[in-house]
């Protein structure tokens, strides 16, 4: 009796051991971060993969085929291979990735990827930065408020971000640009190492450091022309919009920028 | 007791001799034994490419196939990373043998691995030891492989 209690302990504590082995083997699709208690740095592989850990954050990742993507901005993570800049919110266009839908990458402000825009996506490289300058599909104000938190994600992270002229912007631009107090014509957003500075020109200089992210939707949102500016105390932020038909008012409903 | 132990030791040189210690690149297949799979890469010719790309590679030999269903098989380390190199001669075995090869590293717990194929010849680099911690290596690696 006893024998045969002590095998069905050892037949269920060997079924327990098998069934954590096999969930320890998580796969990633490309390259990605690498959780600081296993190292840290980042993973450059570029074929589908394996590793032992999962993500320090799903909220860089997204699920494709039970694979995680990194959609995030490697460069926090140590990451020193080829990279493109970016501003605001794009449709994901890495040839390595096929997701069967749209899938958007939600930064907002100026970020970087490893990948170039394919040939055929809509962007326009202006100020430094690629401008996706295209309709958003619906599925784009669908997912927005599930994968928008990736700006939560890296609000407390230090990093360098691309320098970018954003009064060139493209005027097929549908996203926000976060800009700061008093800030007029021309204006440059840059980011040498906390947040995005805004240095301007005119009027009289100053020097705003806000972090892409900051909290729109303040009481005051005044139309000027294509320029839209809204200014919640205690911050002010300027954010230059061009009108999209009423398509862009999901952005005002979800509220934070 | 000593008598069994040297038996088994026995057993070990004679298995060792004549399974594990076929090199790459040898004569042709004897009767019996496995041979390359036309149309697609050979393992000596990954195994030469990689050498050629500047990794050392070493203890490569021929092991049994069958386990991994395909029609010829070649393991060794690359880099400091375990590698596999399987020749088939059909797609649905490669995509059998790599979802046998993913799951053992699930059981196993493996840092890191990826199976890639390239044409019918599927190579499985596993780093166990984590001498690969960025993945440059291994990336690298199946670059050197997918231009054959």
């Amino acid at each position: 009796m006893r024998k045969g209690l002590a095998a069905l302990v050892g037949i269920i504590a060997l079924v327990s051991l098998t069934a954590a082995a096999e969930a320890r083997s998580i796969r990633y699709h490309a390259q990605h971060p690498i959780p600081a208690k296993f190292g840290g740095g980042f993973c450059y592989i570029t074929e589908p993969h394996v590793h032992a850990f999962g993500p320090s954050d799903p909220r860089l990742y997204r699920m494709h085929d039970e694979e995680y993507y990194f959609v995030g901005d490697p460069t926090p993570f140590g990451y020193d291979g080829p990279r493109y800049s970016y501003y605001g919110p794009h449709p994901v266009v890495d040839v390595g990735v096929e997701f069967g839908e749209p899938v958007y990458c939600y930064l907002d402000g100026p970020h970087y990827h490893w990948y170039q825009p394919v040939a055929q996506a809509q962007f326009e490289f202006r100020g430094g930065a690629y401008w996706y300058v295209g309709d958003y599909d619906p599925i784009y104000y669908r997912q927005r408020g599930r994968y928008v938190a990736i700006n939560e994600a890296y609000r407390p992270v230090v990093w360098e971000r691309p320098v970018v002229d954003v009064t060139v912007a493209p005027p097929a631009f549908h996203g926000v640009i976060v800009a700061g107090p008093g800030v007029h014509g021309h204006a440059v957003v840059a980011a040498p190492a906390f947040s995005a500075v805004v240095h301007v020109e005119e009027p009289p200089p100053a020097s705003i450091h806000v972090g892409v992210g900051v909290g729109v939707g303040g009481p005051l949102v005044v139309g000027h022309g294509h320029v839209i500016v809204a200014e919640p105390p205690p911050r002010t932020v300027i954010i230059r919009e061009h009108h999209d038909n009423g398509r862009h008012e999901g952005w005002y409903k979800h509220g934070k920028h | 007791m000593r008598t069994r132990v040297l038996t088994v030791l026995f057993a070990c040189l004679v298995w060792t001799s004549v399974g594990c210690g076929k090199k790459e690149g040898g004569a042709a297949a004897g009767p019996g034994e496995p041979a390359h799979v036309d149309g697609t890469p050979h393992t000596d010719q990954v195994v030469n490419a990689w050498k050629g790309a500047g990794f050392p590679a070493e203890g490569f030999a021929a092991i049994d196939p069958t386990a991994y269903r395909a029609g010829y098989c070649s393991q060794g380390r690359v880099g400091g990373i375990d590698a596999l190199i399987c020749e088939y001669r059909d797609d649905d075995s490669i995509d059998r043998a790599r979802k046998l090869i993913q799951d053992e590293w699930g059981k196993e717990g493996v840092h890191t691995g990826v199976a890639l194929r390239s044409k019918r010849t599927l190579v499985a680099v596993a780093d166990r030891g984590r001498s690969d911690p960025s993945g440059k290596t291994i990336n690298k690696l199946l670059d050197t492989f997918k231009k054959l």
